[in-house]
């Protein structure tokens, strides 16, 4: 078979589940609205305010930082399960990985990043 | 095993890109433990030492021809005269932080562009898609934080839109990325030469997708729409670092493509969209120019009609019209690098000088200075004595050479089209007008000063010295 056979069978089974799932219940169900099925759901408690409400921009900053910090620290693993294979080039390749990230850090630390003012 | 799969050889072809990284970690270090006493010019002059010192390194890789980490890095003279192009675009535009942005982001902006400048080098050599997806997206990266430091609603549109915009491209170059790996089975573009590769429609949707991205990171018509708010959104040095840097990088890319990854009897055909987009970009650039009133958008316009100019020497991928690409990107480094410097010397402590209407008598007001922006505008515009002229002439005749002779008419219909909108730029400064100047002078802006001086005496010099050898990648 061609190598991307799988990928269109995929595809297909995919694009089919979908249609099935959207179509099919338009056609078999019986609509019977009433206020209470019409209602946003939010863990079964009476939406209180308008979603898009304000919030400080600074969750985003700390997201961000979260984030940045997260994805380098997930790098650790890789080079930790296969360390004795990598020998010298690795630890020296993760060293210098690690002073950057440590420069880093120290920068967002120093211009307050961290603080919640 | 593993540590002797890299030799000292991989590791000195690098040293210039490890110099300018390096350099920028020091700047930030310098700045957090220092504060204020390192000041604006601590920052720049530290930046700019770093890059002279990658220069003079890069330099001694002239006439190797090293295949570097497996194919990844590729060190020949082609690589060393786009890394120098690189530098000599890194360092104009930082020297400009000399007179523009508030003093406690220099040092923060100054290691942002040169981590940029390290993606653009990366791209001088890279040799598989994925040194070139890093090198693109490290150049990216940067810019995009450093398009958003000024302190106003347009610097804040620029980033976004510059991100936005610019993320979507980079998706279109992943996927022709993946179709091309899909066809090949390998990531290395000297893969890309095989003959077979010609009947594969995977990988002519691959180089498609990939020419897509390409084209709208070189700003070619019709990806070119960004260009001119980003343009002019960001900082001024930033601003001339885009003009010349992001363009440089992505040429290198481009031309490496073009000349050793194609299937030869694919070739032409493959590349024949990219000339025609070209060819248009050369027109719609140059129209676009004449109504505009500021600066950076009059050069955002007419960068998309120079790097279209540059892909017309490319288009018969022969030796000669890689010499005379080069030796025009060079030209057309100083000559933006020069006007920059110039809106940079007239800037004031808010507000840019790039706006068009403030050069309204500047012939009489600062005559040096307008003598000398006279001059990179002639060099723009492609007239003699300047090396814009010899580049264009060298343009031309490539472009014989090879054939594309309707490439050719259309740079010099081009050509015509710019010419008004330069002149008009050449005459407001000379016009004899009311005196009401609103610009202060300035007090003195040395690096400015020298950036201007030494771009004005290169572009002298080069017309006069056409080099480049032995460049083909």
């Amino acid at each position: 078979m061609n190598p991307y056979g799988p990928v269109a069978i995929y595809l297909a089974v995919a694009l089919a589940a979908a249609l099935l799932f959207t179509v099919l219940p338009g056609l078999l169900g019986r609509a019977k609205p009433n206020a209470q099925k019409l209602e946003a759901y939010e863990c079964g408690v009476e939406p209180t305010s308008a979603v898009a409400g304000r919030f400080p921009v600074r969750f985003y900053l700390v997201a961000m930082l979260f984030v940045i910090f997260d994805v380098e620290a997930a790098s650790f693993f890789p080079w930790a399960v296969e360390m004795h294979a990598l020998r010298f080039f690795g630890l020296a390749e993760m060293v210098a990985f690690v002073i950057v990230l440590a420069i880093g850090y120290a920068y967002v630390w120093k211009r307050g990043g961290l603080e919640w003012k | 095993m593993i540590d002797s799969l890299y030799g000292a050889a991989d590791w000195s072809a690098i040293t210039p890109l490890v110099i300018v990284a390096v350099t920028a970690l020091v700047v930030l270090l310098m700045d957090l433990l220092l504060g204020k006493r390192v000041g604006r010019y601590g920052a720049i002059i530290l930046g700019s030492l770093g890059l002279i010192l990658a220069g003079v390194v890069a330099a001694g890789g002239y006439g190797l021809h090293q295949t570097l980490f497996g194919g990844a890095f590729v060190l020949d003279g082609f690589t060393v005269l786009f890394e120098e192009v690189v530098i000599i675009g890194a360092l104009g535009s930082l020297v400009l932080f000399g007179a523009i942005g508030r003093e406690d982001r220099v040092a923060g902006a100054t290691a942002l562009l040169l981590w940029s400048a390290t993606g653009a080098m990366l791209l001088a050599g890279a040799g598989t898609l994925l040194t070139i997806f890093l090198g693109i997206e490290l150049l990216s990266l940067a810019l995009y934080c450093l398009c958003g430091l000024a302190p106003r609603a347009t610097a804040r549109e620029a980033a976004l839109k510059y991100l936005l915009l610019s993320s979507t491209a980079s998706g279109f170059l992943l996927y022709g990325m993946a179709l091309l790996f899909g066809a090949t089975g390998s990531v290395t573009l000297s893969a890309f030469a095989a003959p077979m590769l010609a009947a594969s429609p995977l990988f002519w949707a691959g180089i498609a997708f990939f020419f897509v991205g390409i084209a709208f990171k070189l700003s070619l018509v019709p990806f070119h729409t960004w260009a001119p708010d980003v343009f002019q959104g960001a900082p001024l040095p930033v601003t001339a670092f885009m003009s010349v840097v992001t363009k440089a990088g992505v040429l290198a890319v481009l031309a490496r493509v073009a000349y050793s990854a194609l299937p030869p009897q694919a070739a032409s055909a493959l590349l024949l969209p990219l000339w025609v987009v070209a060819g248009i970009s050369m027109v719609v650039g140059n129209v676009g120019m004449l109504a505009q009133t500021d600066l950076k958008r009059l050069i955002g316009y007419s960068g998309v009609a120079q790097v279209g100019y540059i892909l017309v020497a490319l288009a018969g991928t022969t030796a000669f019209g890689l010499r005379a690409a080069i030796y025009y990107l060079f030209a057309y480094t100083l000559m933006n690098l020069g006007a920059f410097a110039v809106a940079a010397v007239l800037s004031g402590d808010g507000e840019e000088g790039t706006q068009l209407a403030g050069y309204r008598g500047l012939g009489h007001r600062r005559p040096l200075l307008a003598a000398a922006m006279t001059f990179f505008l002639l060099a723009l515009a492609g007239l003699p004595p300047t090396a814009g002229f010899l580049g264009k002439i060298l343009i031309l005749s490539a472009g014989v050479a090879s054939g594309y002779l309707w490439l050719d008419a259309l740079l010099i219909i081009g050509t015509a089209i710019s010419l008004y909108g330069y002149a008009k730029v050449i005459g407001a400064m000379y016009a004899r007008d009311e005196h009401r100047s609103p610009t202060t002078p300035r007090p003195v802006v040395p690096l400015a000063w020298a950036s201007i001086a030494l771009c004005a005496l290169a572009l002298l010099l080069l017309t006069f010295h056409p080099f480049a050898s032995s460049v083909l990648p």
